[in-house]
């Protein structure tokens, strides 16, 4: 494991994701959350990593248990529902639905060197609509103001999850 | 702050912004009542309170 640094250990966050893909454990996954949403913002705090990400098999070996027993047998602690990576927490969320749909068709980038996935801007207001607390309509208003969103694939996929914007 | 000011901001690199945010986690565990005053107000407002802080080491008052 690293030694603590001044700045967030997000590739190693990464990386130890690309590693659950190598070991067949998932088959994909994606940033979601307010990491992925400051890939398109400004920075604001956030206290955790949420990564979304398909289960490779459908058994009962298949998700979270399986993902937990892996990392936490290479060292790394549990508290609550997340996993502590490098000392920050990371929540491991199984793909269904809309967020199946955000993980396959997620931004490849380059973070540091490490190969990753960001959910699409318009994933991201999706998500927030259909979540709808405060922070989400903040999040939605945040991206409308600030990201490149792709208006015409937005309301495409609003309409096919039957979902609205709020009133912001 | 101003919206293009946000943009700006926005426009930064990931790692970049990254950086960024781990040093508004570390003013929130330093300056808890500090942070929260502006997160409380709106999210994005905590990137305008970390460009307006002083330089590491400034005396401030607060």
């Amino acid at each position: 494991m690293n030694p603590p640094s001044d700045n967030l250990p997000l590739a190693d966050v990464l990386r130890t994701a690309n590693q659950l893909v190598a070991a067949k454990l998932i088959e994909d996954w994606a940033l979601g959350g307010a990491l992925a949403a400051i890939y398109y913002v400004e920075p604001f705090t956030t206290y955790d990593a949420d990564i979304f990400f398909i289960p490779a098999g459908k058994g009962l070996d298949a998700g979270i248990p399986a993902i937990y027993a892996h990392l936490q047998a290479q060292g790394w602690q549990v508290e609550g529902e997340h996993l502590l990576i490098c000392g920050f927490p990371v929540q491991f969320l199984a793909a269904h639905g809309l967020t199946e749909e955000a993980v396959r068709e997620a931004v490849r980038i380059d973070y540091e060197g490490v190969p990753a996935k960001v959910f699409r801007a318009e994933h991201i207001v999706a998500i927030a609509a259909s979540v709808g607390r405060a922070k989400d309509k903040a999040r939605i208003e945040q991206l409308l103001q600030q990201a490149d969103i792709d208006k015409t694939k937005l309301e495409n996929i609003l309409q096919r999850h039957n979902l609205k914007l709020p009133t912001l | 702050m101003k919206l293009e000011m946000r943009q700006k901001l926005a426009r930064e690199p990931f790692a970049e912004k990254i950086r960024k945010v781990a040093q508004l986690i570390r003013l929130a565990k330093t300056s808890p009542r500090r942070a929260a005053k502006t997160t409380l107000a709106h999210p994005a407002l905590s990137a305008e309170a970390l460009e307006r802080l002083p330089p590491k080491g400034a005396n401030t008052l607060h």
